[in-house]
């Protein structure tokens, strides 16, 4: 709005238009319309000029571009490469875990089935059914059955630590996963505040995101983390520079 | 010999029990944070602490220097077994006086050795 001079100066020229024309100078009164006109045009080109520039301050301020692009370039990005590397975690325990049962699965029936054979015997051998030639066979299969069974129940063993091995990818997706979800939560929160921004004059105190002491979690293949080890080994020879 | 593990995932604590019965201990117990682990540790009882980094609550870091700072704790072997992996939370980690860090995925083979190595220190 004007203020109270300019008010006054316009109310003047007001005046002398009205004079002009009514003394019927129409060449000045042109003048004098044309050159009101053009003052208004400018105050009007001002005030959207400062407008423009107050938007983009606050923008600024608000550091929202600043945000939004650093999530679009690097958060997106990084949230399909974390949420990848999951599937293959997932894919990768299942598989190991099916394998697993696979391999075991044919030892547990063979060992069922010389049971069930070396069962039989024994209960002839018990009901004094079977003569010495075949209690010598049986006792050779009992010796063999001791033998695979002492193997084979290792070799489930192992099989089986396996799996538990491979369940590990609970933790390691889990924290993944949360660290994906504070990302979609910053995403929404930038966009609502960007919202909020283009409504109204308020200007927001941007909350800068604390990268510094950030715990990383686990090492997702394609995502470069300043400063990290890539495997076990490197970890041992840290430490062991350390004096460990 | 009495063990803590302490981890916010429940399968891990399992997996981490599994192997170390599997290395012949068997006095095992759990927390799932720092902050339920130090009252445990802080009765005492407990011959070594196996602890997760990032919990909520309290931290495995901040479970190591706690028990550090603690006269009655202060010798107790503590072995990291985390995903952190940046080489500053590793010196950090160090500095803290852990015994041992391992990062995660890791083997039953690392689990093993790690312990041979902290006792075979221990004792010497």
């Amino acid at each position: 709005m004007q203020n109270g001079k300019e008010r006054q100066e316009f109310l003047a020229k007001a005046k002398q238009l009205v004079a002009n024309i009514e003394a019927n100078e129409d060449v000045a009164a042109a003048e004098l319309l044309s050159s009101m006109s053009y003052e208004r045009e400018e105050s009007l080109f001002n005030e959207v000029g400062q407008l423009t520039r107050q938007l983009h301050d606050n923008l600024a301020d608000f550091s929202i571009e600043g945000q939004l692009s650093s999530l679009t370039d690097k958060g997106i990005p990084d949230a399909k490469e974390r949420l990848n590397h999951v599937i293959d975690m997932t894919n990768e325990a299942a598989n190991t875990t099916l394998n697993a049962i696979d391999e075991v699965l044919p030892v547990t029936a063979e060992l069922q089935e010389s049971s069930d054979q070396l069962l039989k015997k024994w209960n002839k051998f018990i009901g004094r059914e079977l003569s010495l030639t075949e209690f010598k066979v049986m006792s050779g299969e009992i010796s063999k059955f001791l033998e695979a069974s002492c193997k084979n129940t290792k070799f489930v063993h192992t099989k089986a630590n396996e799996i538990v091995l491979a369940q590990g990818f609970q933790d390691l997706t889990g924290q993944i996963i949360k660290k994906v979800i504070t990302l979609v939560q910053d995403v929404e929160d930038s966009l609502v505040d960007l919202v909020r921004i283009a409504g109204s004059a308020d200007q927001p105190q941007a909350e800068v995101n604390n990268v510094k002491g950030v715990l990383e979690g686990p090492i997702v293949p394609g995502i470069e983390v300043e400063g990290a080890v890539n495997s076990q080994d490197e970890v041992d020879d840290l430490l062991s520079s350390l004096g460990f | 010999m009495k063990i803590l593990v302490v981890d916010d995932f429940s399968t891990m604590r399992r997996i981490v029990k599994n192997l170390l019965r599997e290395l012949g201990f068997t006095n095992l117990d759990e927390a799932d944070d720092g902050q339920t682990a130090w009252p445990k540790l802080k009765a005492g009882g407990y011959d070594f602490l196996v602890t997760d980094w990032n919990m909520p609550g309290m931290t495995g870091i901040d479970l190591l220097k706690t028990v550090r700072a603690t006269p009655e704790t202060a010798n107790m072997p503590v072995l990291l077994v985390t995903a952190e992996s940046k080489r500053e939370q590793i010196i950090e980690a160090a500095q803290a006086g852990v015994n041992g860090y391992i990062i995660k995925p890791f083997t039953a083979a690392t689990l093993k050795e790690k312990i041979d190595k902290i006792f075979a220190r221990s004792a010497s």
